[in-house]
């Protein structure tokens, strides 16, 4: 399982149809045309003596399978076929009580499904959404949380039902808007599982399919809310939350602090979600790493190249290359070659900032040259070495501007010491004249 | 003067006689009938009532009255539009006072016969689409009062009946010609036009306020009407109710006193006995709500003489609150009573009492005395006795004024003051013996004071106080006293009088000095003509809100243009008399008061033909400006209507629009009248407030349509893509309220001069800004959408970067992103740029900062100015304030402007910066070149000389030590500096937080703007 997309191993699925659509498509014509009337009610009834068994037996499992469209089971496909051929089948659901109590939920449902199978997703989405209000209505009624199981699913599916709803819809140049109503439905399934007891468990799950909708909108300012209540709420302890949805929710709201600049913080969240991580969920791994090793990048820590390869994450190789080298050249070509992907992920501000720390190493380098050339002197480092050593490096920086860069390392305490303006020289002090981050961000 | 008082006597003589004999009949027969068949009975001799009197009074009267109403309409909707509340106040009492008038005669004739008949005939002739749905809402009313009635009328009954009887029979006399009349054009247009007009816009606003004032009179009934007055229907049934109840009582009295004084106040007696019955028929709820308000203050107030009287003030106030669109004037009266009177009940009074002054004045002597019999011959027959007595007494005082008004300005208040004596009730009204208004209501006031002194808490008096002294004037101060009338009797009403905290309660704001000129203008040419013209104007502003009952008019409209007259009469002698004829109005309403009063004059002559004659004559004389004023009203009316509501249809109807070009072709006047009326109009727009600001553009163009006998129908309101015809380069932003007004929008080729203009112009800022948002709003009614659109907006983004104007840039650059994401050209980069660098340097927000840079294209991270903002993006996240300085002296564009916003926030990181990393000194020189203290051209000393004073200033001011060296050049000791830097005080930070609306620069914002 992919821990941090939590239990949605069909995330992809949902986005490229799989295999096994393409070869239902392909049968449906035929299959409709084939079914015959006595098959499709047999398979309707069969579908409604399913759920409301499942209902009645409080099985979340089966009753999870019945609305989980995107898993493309074959079950509900030849579901779909059956609906499509035998058009009453609200009559049926009408004709006896055992199914009429849920035809809030399974009449819609069975409309969406409809839709879903010709590839009308809009019109799926409208459903499956007027179904899950109505399912919602149910479970809030239904004393213990023994039905979570299914709202996860109902939670997953509505978001990417409406992701591909959007989709859809900004084919046809209208606006999308079917994620935002997906939002604002989670937000009521959060509200009813947010309170006390059993069903609080389920809180986090949701939060977490909420922050991807808020992440995939840009809304990210909506996350504070949902993080305040369960961040406060210290009649639910957070670790008793399930794990996968733990790791899920720390590696969204490490990313939120990517976004602050709040590198601990963010280096705290991140690891949390990269330890508990599923270790063979390896995207998963990876995504934690984007942002981790940017994170860790600012607090002077440096990753391995082994592990940059192993997760393909190359394209920070040349920015830790350039930081043990102190090259700032280096530094400013990986920053623009892959700038389109930094800017998208947020971390180009971050790795821009790493300026400093190059600056850093190689002020150090040049020490380190002068203290072999010459250890007495080595603590005063002239102005016009450094300028040298930033045109070799095709740096094209005056004297002013340098000046000004040793004032910021020092103010920064990257660099300690002073600089003699009449002298143009750095005198640096000669105990740890480059400190290191070991953990601590840069002063800002 | 003279002639008129003498005609106004003989009127009188002749009319109380007429009445006396009137009211024993109607009161004999409206006793029988009354008391067996309450309902239907009652109402056939009221009908039989109303019809003599509406005979009466429509040959003689109704021209005049109908004119004068007409006028008042206008002058109520004026002050409806402008002056919600307080304004309305001060309408309403010539308003209120009016239709309150108009309604009792009204209502009497619509209970007794055909209500509806009249209200309908004469009204629909007018306004038949006003008149429908009154009718409508009435009827059930009437249904309601019938019943209510019956049960009532026993109680009360005989007594009442009598009243009854005897009203009708006065009514049918002096009262029915004008009071009928009136009532039936009052109905019609006032509350036609209200419950029509305002039921779409205003109403609403109307209604509450007038149902609150009614509360406020009458708490317990006056609720119940306030109540109704939402719902008509409903409301006027209970209204009826407690009017049955209150008919029993104010029939009685009601009947007597106001039959005898009804043409004046005999609205409002007769509103409360046939009144409510009439009003529900056919005016529906103001009438209707009116005679309850009287009959519950009658009721409650029955007990104590001085209350009783206070209630009817009351309810005059409430009805004037009706008369909503009038409410403005009546509430004038209201705060001249309310001013002189610290008791609600005073001021009431003082309303009554100055209507009835007015009346009373006007009206002869023998009006009064006629009254004063009616009154007394009411009490003695019910047992209801004082509170009848007090009703009656104020009822016949009130319907003495208006005849008297009508009839004979000054002698009246003699009459008055007697009738004032002989009935305990009457204290009140020897208020009204004053002549003036203002003397009036003083008096009025003096005598509530008296009546009722201790009656207020010593917070209301200073609250009191503190209001008047606010007045600069006297009209002004009567302006406010009815206001404060209001004020108070709507506070008794509610019962927080002695609750409310009036040390702190806020002071209303004052009436336009405009309406009070107007006011007092309208008074002035009453009273030069006579008292009663005076207070004729108050029904005449009335009359007004009533759609003029146009072609039915004539006749009626003679027979309530005398009422009208005589109740505009009052109520501009309260204070509003002088409003209506004050501005545009005023002349038409001087005019045809004179003209009335001269026609009343010759009437009364003529003695008992005189109703008609008068009316016809004054219809003749006055028609053609009545007619013009009218039509102008019923213009004003529609656009207000069409603007307001959906109700439009009906006013702008075609017969409507058939039977105003009839009238304008029957009176050769009528054109002249209508230009004058137009001017005045807008007079009356610009000065007053009288009229709404969205409604007054609307008026004026509706009156150039009606010209052309268009109707402002066929102007397609809902259209929402306007064309400017407006051909001014120049023009002032205004934000809407309103749908645009072609007249005032200028299109696209006058736009794109202004633009031009704008750009040329040597002015500052703000007037550019202004003229900007002009034309942006301009180009946005019109939804223009081009290049033209996308240049006045980057015209003005960069007027407002140059300014430093942030939130006018960030309008202008939201609306420049949709533009340009339209398709439309323009210099797309260099805003890009200025988005870009106002992220960095002032939001601050990362996820946008990066946005916006992810979204920048490969073209656009080629141009300069992109280039550069990303250049400084770079230097402000690193914090090297050389590349920033350096950049800040190379920006392309605009974009140092947005630097500037920055440079002190950067300089001072950069100092602090210094202080901590240089030992042991920095040169000042160094830090003026490095920071951009210095010039940027080199080589010139001068230039950098002064750059490093004002480094040093700089330093100096945020707290860094300086220090000389050797050679006399200072240095920043930087060891020292590290702890004493200091961001200082911005110096020109003012307290609201925009520098940009500081006085200084309003203020040569004003003197460049004039110049």
């Amino acid at each position: 399982m992919y821990r941090i997309f939590s239990p949605n191993a069909t995330d992809q699925s949902s986005v490229v149809p799989s295999q096994s659509t393409w070869i239902f498509n392909s049968l449906r014509f035929n299959s409709m045309a084939y079914v015959s009337m006595g098959e499709a009610h047999r398979r309707i009834t069969d579908y409604l003596n399913r759920f409301s068994d499942a209902v009645f037996s409080q099985d979340a499992a089966s009753l999870k399978l019945l609305f989980s469209f995107s898993s493309n089971s074959h079950s509900l496909l030849s579901l779909a076929d059956a609906l499509n051929v035998f058009q009453d089948a609200n009559r049926l659901i009408k004709q006896s009580d055992k199914y009429s109590q849920f035809g809030e939920i399974i009449v819609p449902l069975f409309r969406s499904l409809q839709n879903y199978r010709i590839g009308n997703l809009v019109d799926a989405y409208n459903a499956f959404e007027k179904s899950s209000h109505a399912f919602l209505q149910e479970f809030r009624n239904w004393e213990s949380a023994w039905a979570l199981e299914a709202l996860y699913a109902i939670a997953y599916e509505i978001r990417v039902l409406a992701e591909r709803a959007d989709r859809e819809l900004a084919a046809n140049g209208k606006s999308p808007e079917k994620l935002k109503a997906a939002g604002s439905f989670l937000m009521k399934v959060f509200g009813v599982l947010a309170g006390k007891g059993a069903k609080r468990v389920g809180a986090l799950y949701v939060t977490c399919q909420l922050f991807k909708i808020y992440f995939k909108l840009g809304t990210v300012h909506l996350c504070r809310s949902v993080i305040r209540s369960i961040d406060t709420a210290r009649i639910f302890d957070f670790e008793e939350f399930p794990k996968r949805d733990k790791v899920t929710y720390m590696y969204y709201t490490g990313r939120l602090e990517v976004f602050n600049e709040n590198f601990p913080d963010a280096d705290k969240k991140l690891s949390y979600a990269l330890t508990h991580c599923n270790p063979r969920s390896e995207s998963n791994i990876r995504m934690i790493l984007k942002y981790l090793i940017p994170v860790k990048l600012s607090i002077g820590i440096l990753p391995k190249e082994s592990l940059l390869e192993k997760y393909n994450l190359v394209e920070y190789s040349n920015v830790v290359l350039a930081l043990k080298r102190g090259d700032l050249r280096l530094l400013r070509h990986a920053l623009q070659e892959h700038e389109d992907r930094f800017l998208r992920s947020g971390v180009y501000l971050v790795l821009e900032k790493l300026e400093l720390q190059v600056f850093q190493r190689l002020f150090k380098k040049i020490y380190i040259i002068q203290k072999q050339k010459d250890p007495s002197k080595a603590h005063q480092m002239k102005l016009e070495v450094i300028v040298k050593a930033l045109t070799w490096l095709e740096m094209d920086m005056d004297v002013d501007e340098v000046e000004c860069i040793v004032a910021i390392l020092i103010h920064k305490n990257l660099v300690k010491g002073y600089f003699a303006h009449k002298s143009k020289v750095v005198v640096l002090s000669k105990q740890d004249p480059f400190p290191k981050l070991n953990g601590r961000p840069v002063n800002s | 003067m003279m002639n008129q008082g003498g005609n106004t006597q003989t009127v009188a003589s002749l009319d109380p006689n007429l009445v006396e004999n009137r009211y024993v009949v109607d009161a004999s027969q409206s006793q029988t009938s009354y008391l067996p068949t309450t309902t239907g009975s009652g109402a056939v001799s009221w009908n039989t009532h109303v019809v003599d009197n509406h005979s009466i009074e429509n040959g003689s009267l109704p021209n005049s009255t109908y004119h004068h109403e007409q006028q008042t309409e206008p002058l109520v909707r004026n002050v409806q539009e402008g002056v919600n509340a307080t304004s309305v106040a001060s309408s309403s009492n010539s308003g209120t006072t009016a239709v309150s008038q108009d309604y009792s005669g009204y209502t009497p004739y619509l209970n007794s016969s055909d209500p509806y008949s009249y209200g309908n005939t004469g009204y629909p002739g007018y306004y038949s689409s006003y008149q429908q749905q009154p009718n409508h809402s009435y009827s059930q009313p009437v249904g309601a009062y019938q019943n209510t009635g019956a049960p009532y009328q026993p109680i009360s009954s005989f007594p009442n009946s009598g009243s009854y009887p005897g009203s009708a029979s006065y009514s049918g006399t002096y009262y029915h010609p004008g009071d009928y009349q009136k009532a039936g054009s009052y109905p019609s247009s006032s509350y036609n036009n209200q419950l029509n007009s305002w039921n779409e816009g205003n109403y609403a606003n109307y209604n509450p306020h007038q149902y609150t004032n009614y509360p406020a009179d009458a708490s317990g009934t006056y609720n119940s009407g306030t109540a109704a007055a939402p719902a008509p229907s409903l409301q006027y049934q209970q209204q009826y109710n407690q009017w049955t109840d209150y008919y029993g009582s104010t029939e009685v009295s009601c009947a007597p006193g106001t039959e005898n004084m009804p043409v004046a106040t005999a609205s409002n007696q007769v509103t409360a006995p046939g009144g409510t019955v009439g009003y529900q028929t056919t005016n529906s709820q103001p009438p209707t709500t009116y005679p309850l308000p009287w009959q519950q203050d009658s009721s409650s107030l029955q007990m104590p003489v001085l209350q009783p009287t206070a209630p009817i003030n009351g309810s005059h106030d409430s009805y004037w609150k009706h008369g909503a669109p009038s409410f403005q004037n009546h509430h004038l009266s209201h705060l001249q009573s309310q001013l002189q009177k610290p008791m609600e009940s005073k001021t009431l009074y003082d309303n009554f009492q100055e209507q009835q002054k007015v009346a009373c004045p006007q009206g002869p002597n023998s009006p009064y005395p006629t009254a004063q019999q009616a009154p007394q011959n009411f009490q003695s027959p019910p047992v209801q006795t004082s509170l009848l007595d007090n009703r009656r007494a104020s009822n016949l005082q009130i319907p003495t004024n208006p005849r008297i008004a009508s009839n004979l300005a000054i002698g009246l208040q003699k009459t008055n003051k007697d009738s004032s004596a002989t009935t305990a009730a009457k204290p009140a009204y020897v208020c009204i013996s004053m002549p003036k208004p203002n003397e009036k209501v003083l008096s009025n006031d003096a005598a509530d004071s008296i009546l009722k002194p201790g009656m207020f808490p010593k917070s209301l008096r200073g609250y009191v106080e503190r209001a008047l002294g606010r007045c600069k004037d006297d009209t002004e101060m009567a302006t406010c006293q009815a206001v404060m009338k209001e004020i108070i009797t709507k506070a008794t009403a509610d019962g927080t009088l002695y609750t409310r905290d009036w040390d702190t309660e806020p002071l209303f704001p004052l009436p336009n000095g405009e309406m009070v000129n107007k006011d007092s203008l309208q008074n002035s040419t009453p009273v030069s003509a006579l008292s009663k013209y005076k207070r004729s104007p108050s029904r005449r502003t009335k009359s007004r809100w009533e759609p003029l009952p146009e072609e039915k008019s004539i006749n009626k409209s003679a027979s309530a243009s005398n009422d009208a007259v005589k109740f505009s009469g009052w109520t501009h002698s309260n204070e509003k008399d002088k409003k209506p004829f004050c501005g545009n109005m005023s002349k038409e309403n001087g005019l045809s008061n004179i003209k009335i009063l001269l026609s009343e004059q010759k009437s009364a002559n003529k003695s008992t033909q005189r109703p008609v004659k008068r009316q016809r004559v004054a219809a003749d004389g006055f028609n053609a400006l009545d007619n013009g004023d009218a039509s102008s009203d019923s213009d004003k009316e529609q656009s207000l209507t069409s603007y307001y509501s959906g109700a439009i249809a009906l006013v702008n109807s075609p017969e409507e629009r058939m039977r105003r070009e009839n009238r304008s072709k029957r009176f050769e006047k009528g054109q002249g009248n209508r230009v004058e009326t137009n001017h005045f109009r807008p007079r009356i727009a610009g000065a007053g407030n009288l009229y709404d600001r969205r409604a007054s553009a609307l008026v004026i163009s509706k009156n150039y349509e009606d010209g052309g006998s268009r109707a402002v129908e066929d102007i397609d309101w809902d259209a929402l893509t306007v064309k400017g015809t407006c051909q001014e380069i120049e023009k002032r932003y205004l934000r809407l309220t309103s749908a645009p007004d072609p007249s005032t929008v200028r299109p696209e080729e006058v736009l794109e001069k202004a633009l031009l203009m704008v750009q040329n112009s040597q002015k500052n800022y703000l007037y550019k800004c202004d003229q900007l948002k002009s034309i942006r709003q301009d180009l946005t009614v019109q939804r223009i959408r081009n290049h033209l659109t996308v240049r006045v907006y980057e015209t003005h983004a960069r007027l407002a970067i140059e300014y430093g104007d942030l939130p006018e840039y960030n309008q202008c650059q939201s609306q420049l992103k949709i533009l340009y994401a339209e398709g439309i050209e323009g210099c797309q980069l260099e805003f890009s740029a200025y988005n870009l660098l106002c992220v960095i340097l002032h939001s601050n927000n990362k996820r946008e900062l990066l946005l916006g840079m992810s979204r920048l294209s490969n073209v656009a991270k080629e141009d300069e100015a992109v280039k550069h903002a990303l250049a400084v993006r770079a230097a402000v996240t690193s914090g090297n304030y050389v590349m920033f300085f350096r950049l800040y002296k190379t920006a392309p564009n605009l974009n140092t402007y947005f630097m500037d916003l920055y440079v002190e926030k950067m300089r001072f990181k950069a100092v602090s910066c210094m202080s901590r990393s240089y030992r042991p000194m920095v040169p000042v020189s160094y830090i003026a070149q490095v920071l951009g203290f210095a010039s940027v051209n080199e080589g010139c000393d001068e230039k950098d000389t002064d750059g490093v004073e004002e480094c040093v200033e700089w330093l100096k001011a945020h707290g860094a030590s300086l220090v000389a060296d050797n050679n006399g050049d200072l240095q920043v000791d930087a060891k020292a500096s590290s702890s004493s830097l200091f961001m200082p005080e911005p110096e020109d930070a003012v307290s609201h937080g925009d520098s940009n609306l500081a006085v200084n620069d309003f203020l040569t914002r004003a003197s460049s703007s004039t110049s």
